[in-house]
């Protein structure tokens, strides 16, 4: 037996080493954050933030992270997601609309202890639009931003934008910075923001935030957090059980359904705002004819989808808003029906079999087992779909390039009904790659997006959305669920349809 | 001249590749201004030419610039993972050894033996195991249901040499089984020719005694295709073992050359190959010193 030698002294040695560490749980200083004996939360998410400019950046995992060291002057209610006052502590509109005044909340100091007043706010939004930033686009409709006194914030607009809350609240990405940070900090590694924790420290195996014992809405109850980037799911959830992490969103699909009857761990979901969908080239014949989408659209079975990419965890959609939000639109025309489908494709004079491309891509492996599946539904009608799984920044390319047939991809976070439809569906639209056209639904999004009356808004958002569906400019699929599991006996963490996570208020057990 | 060669190389193919970062950069929705202004700051509205004198100037003298992705110094991005790339890459090949040169010697001296065959058979599993699902089964294993180990991670070991060893087990484990089985194969086949040449069997005819027949003139040179092996496996490792650092956590060059091809972060991504071939160069070199520290022939 001398052969098994390597293998007795790796198992001898995995012993030594666990017996090192006294006890049947590894201590991986998750607990003491280096010393000082506090509370530290230690959260697996998947990947390594890019960078923490929260202007700059459009990576989740930055925003994960900056959720919890920055402020804006409103923010989503982790309910319903309606905008509340946070830095602002109200607001009114003039009587044109025109006119935003915005009065801020009293005692609020940045993490360096200066304090915060209305020359922040300008100097923050005048950066994003000035050096014409990632998210300029949300002050298109922006004149001016003007700082009567130091507690006074007006922006002045060229048309009503009822939206404009949404528009500067809807994420971190619109944080205010103290006046002057961009030049006297390195905002990509440092931070000077007025939230819950400040940003320690940031590496390659972690990021470390401490608690702001001056932050405006209390000291947090935690002494800090730690992310540590958990790229597998099993890892995370191998990580979370044993006691490694306290908190973690990259559960495994598959094993949603067990865990949640499992003891060792507490899981919560919730639909997302996020949403999967389908969508067709207008430019490529067949693919120009509503018969021939609509024919897709009817072939495909949504809930099969939905089981094969999500296991389950997400709700099949025929529109892009999910239920339970304000601005649903219950219409859903299409029933799964081959048969129905193959005669739509006979009235638009196809013949079959028929072949088309669907771009997919690697970066969101679920939807390569979505289009397989999609796949497989069109084969019987006659359409022969070739699922091309490409890399990102090849898809994006082609995607922009218009070499396509069709592709799959997602909308994340979307608040304002304005950013579900009006650049996707809207003619020569930024985001309207299909090339869908309709003078008819220009002029309801047109007119929605100005419309102050929120009834009255959700009306025309309705029939244009309506329209949008019935001509498959998107052929909508799902909206997948928010899931995230943690420590049972945490306290005060809420789930959020946003994605955005925030500890201010957690207590570990 | 090599490395000119490698970086003229690496510059065209990256650019023949599909894909804007910017574009990557700015997500989903952004206008043409901002397109152009992105764009501008990166230095990607230059022409080709100028872009690649432009970055191997500066590189001549050791700035291989900016990240588009996180804003970093390129050197300070590779520097800040190097010591754990090359924590892991030694420690899988010192465990490939380990289990390679007792394993490969005992077989090759008792060919068609149990023990021969046993080792054949593990060094075919070893080869054909996906590293992936060995990560995954020891983090199950040894994390999970036994608890022994944390899943992964990464610490210097300088700050905590204790959880540097134990963060460092599995992942050479998972990354050291194929080297190892590798190198088995190799120590094997090596052995048995030199066992089988003319001046083995000449020292065995001339009456030495087993072990100096073994020690001097069968395992002397059968450890010249070793050393070559060896450092193709550690060249290999070193130019990171991206399933391995993924599943573990462990913050190494392969994840950060992956991510690069993924936002076509092009500053960073021609950094990191720069490296990988001047890896591979130096230990092209340092095999070179030790043939000729082994075989005088060489010297000479």
């Amino acid at each position: 037996m001398r052969l098994s030698r390597p293998l007795i002294l790796a198992t001898a040695a995995a012993l030594a080493l666990s017996a090192c560490s006294g006890g049947d749980k590894v201590d991986t200083g998750g607990g003491g954050g280096g010393g000082g004996g506090g509370k530290v939360l230690v959260a697996a998410v998947s990947a390594q933030p890019d960078k923490f400019d929260p202007h700059t950046t459009s990576a989740y995992p930055s925003f994960q992270v900056l959720e919890n060291v920055y402020d804006t002057l409103v923010v989503p209610n982790p309910d319903d997601l309606t905008m509340e006052p946070s830095l602002a502590e109200s607001w009114k509109t003039s009587a044109d609309n025109l006119t935003w005044t915005f009065t801020l909340r009293d005692g609020v100091k940045f993490h360096d202890g200066s304090d915060f007043d209305s020359a922040d706010v300008a100097y923050s939004y005048n950066r994003i639009i000035k050096d014409k930033l990632a998210n300029s686009y949300r002050f298109a409709n922006v004149t001016s931003i003007e700082t009567p006194d130091p507690k006074t914030v007006v922006i002045n607009l060229t048309k009503p934008t009822p939206n404009l809350l949404a528009l500067i609240g809807a994420f971190k990405g619109m944080a205010i910075v103290s006046e002057g940070a961009a030049e006297k900090l390195d905002l990509n590694t440092k931070e000077n923001g007025t939230g819950p924790f400040t940003l320690e420290s940031s590496d390659s195996s972690k990021t470390v935030l401490k608690a702001f014992p001056d932050y405006w809405g209390g000291k947090p109850k935690i002494d800090g957090v730690e992310f540590r980037y958990i790229t597998e799911p099993a890892a995370a959830l191998t990580a979370l059980k044993a006691g490694e992490v306290n908190w973690t969103d990259n559960v495994p699909p598959q094993d949603i359904d067990s865990l949640k009857d499992d003891k060792e761990v507490d899981l919560e979901s919730t639909a997302s705002v996020d949403y999967w969908y389908m969508s067709m080239n207008f430019a490529r014949k067949p693919f120009d004819n509503p018969k021939v989408r609509q024919a897709i659209a009817t072939a495909v079975d949504r809930e099969a989808v939905t089981e094969a990419a999500k296991f389950g965890a997400a709700r099949a959609n025929e529109t892009a808003i999910p239920e339970g939000s304000f601005f649903y639109n219950d219409y859903a025309p299409f029933k799964p029906d081959a048969g129905k489908a193959k005669q739509l494709l006979q009235e638009a004079g196809v013949s079959t079999p028929l072949d088309m491309g669907l771009m997919v891509t690697d970066e969101f492996p679920e939807s390569v087992t979505a289009a397989q599946v999609i796949a497989s539904e069109l084969e019987p009608i006659g359409i022969n779909v070739k699922v091309e799984t490409l890399d990102f920044a090849t898809w994006l390319d082609r995607e922009a390039k218009g070499e396509f047939d069709a592709f799959m991809l997602s909308w994340l976070g979307n608040i304002d009904p304005a950013d579900f439809y009006e650049q996707q569906h809207i003619t020569g639209g930024s985001s309207n790659y299909q090339g869908y056209s309709n003078p008819k639904v220009d002029q309801l999004l047109t007119q929605a997006a100005t419309e102050v009356d929120q009834d009255k808004r959700k009306e025309l958002y309705d029939e244009a959305s309506t329209m949008i569906v019935d001509d498959v400019s998107y052929l909508y699929l799902y909206n997948p669920d928010v899931v995230q599991a943690w420590t049972p006996g945490l306290k005060g963490y809420k789930i959020r349809a946003d994605r955005a996570i925030n500890f201010e208020n957690v207590e570990l057990p | 001249m090599v490395l000119i060669g490698v970086s003229l190389l690496v510059f065209s193919l990256i650019h023949l590749v599909k894909g804007d970062p910017v574009r990557l950069a700015l997500g989903t929705r952004f206008s043409q201004q901002t397109y152009e202004a992105l764009q501008h700051r990166n230095g990607l509205d230059q022409p080709l030419v100028q872009q690649y004198f432009t970055w191997a100037g500066r590189a001549l003298t050791g700035d291989l610039g900016v990240s588009f992705r996180s804003g970093d110094t390129v050197t300070s991005l590779i520097g800040e993972r190097l010591p754990a790339t090359l924590t892991l890459a030694f420690a899988a090949v010192l465990l490939a050894l380990l289990i390679a040169v007792p394993l490969g010697t005992i077989s090759a001296l008792r060919p068609r033996s149990f023990v021969d065959r046993f080792a054949t058979v593990i060094s075919q599993i070893g080869i054909s195991v996906p590293d992936f699902w060995l990560a995954i089964v020891l983090i199950l294993v040894f994390a999970g249901t036994l608890g022994w180990l944390p899943t992964g991670g990464y610490v210097p070991l300088t700050e905590d040499p204790l959880g540097w060893l134990q963060r460092l087990v599995l992942p050479a484990i998972a990354a050291g089984v194929v080297s190892g089985s590798v190198l088995t194969r190799f120590v094997r086949s090596s052995v048995l020719e030199a066992m089988g040449s003319d001046h083995v069997r000449t020292a065995q005819a001339k009456g030495l005694p087993g072990r100096q027949v073994f020690g001097w003139h069968v395992l002397r040179n059968a450890l010249l295709p070793l050393v070559t092996v060896t450092g193709v496996q550690l060249a290999y490792l070193l130019s990171g073992v991206v399933v391995v650092e993924i599943v573990f956590s462990w913050p190494g060059l392969g994840q950060l050359a992956l991510q690069a091809v993924r936002s076509r972060d092009y500053p960073v991504l021609q950094g990191a190959i720069l490296l990988f071939a001047l890896v591979f160069l130096v230990i092209n070199l340092v095999v070179d010193l030790l043939y000729s520290r082994i075989d005088p022939r060489i010297r000479r």
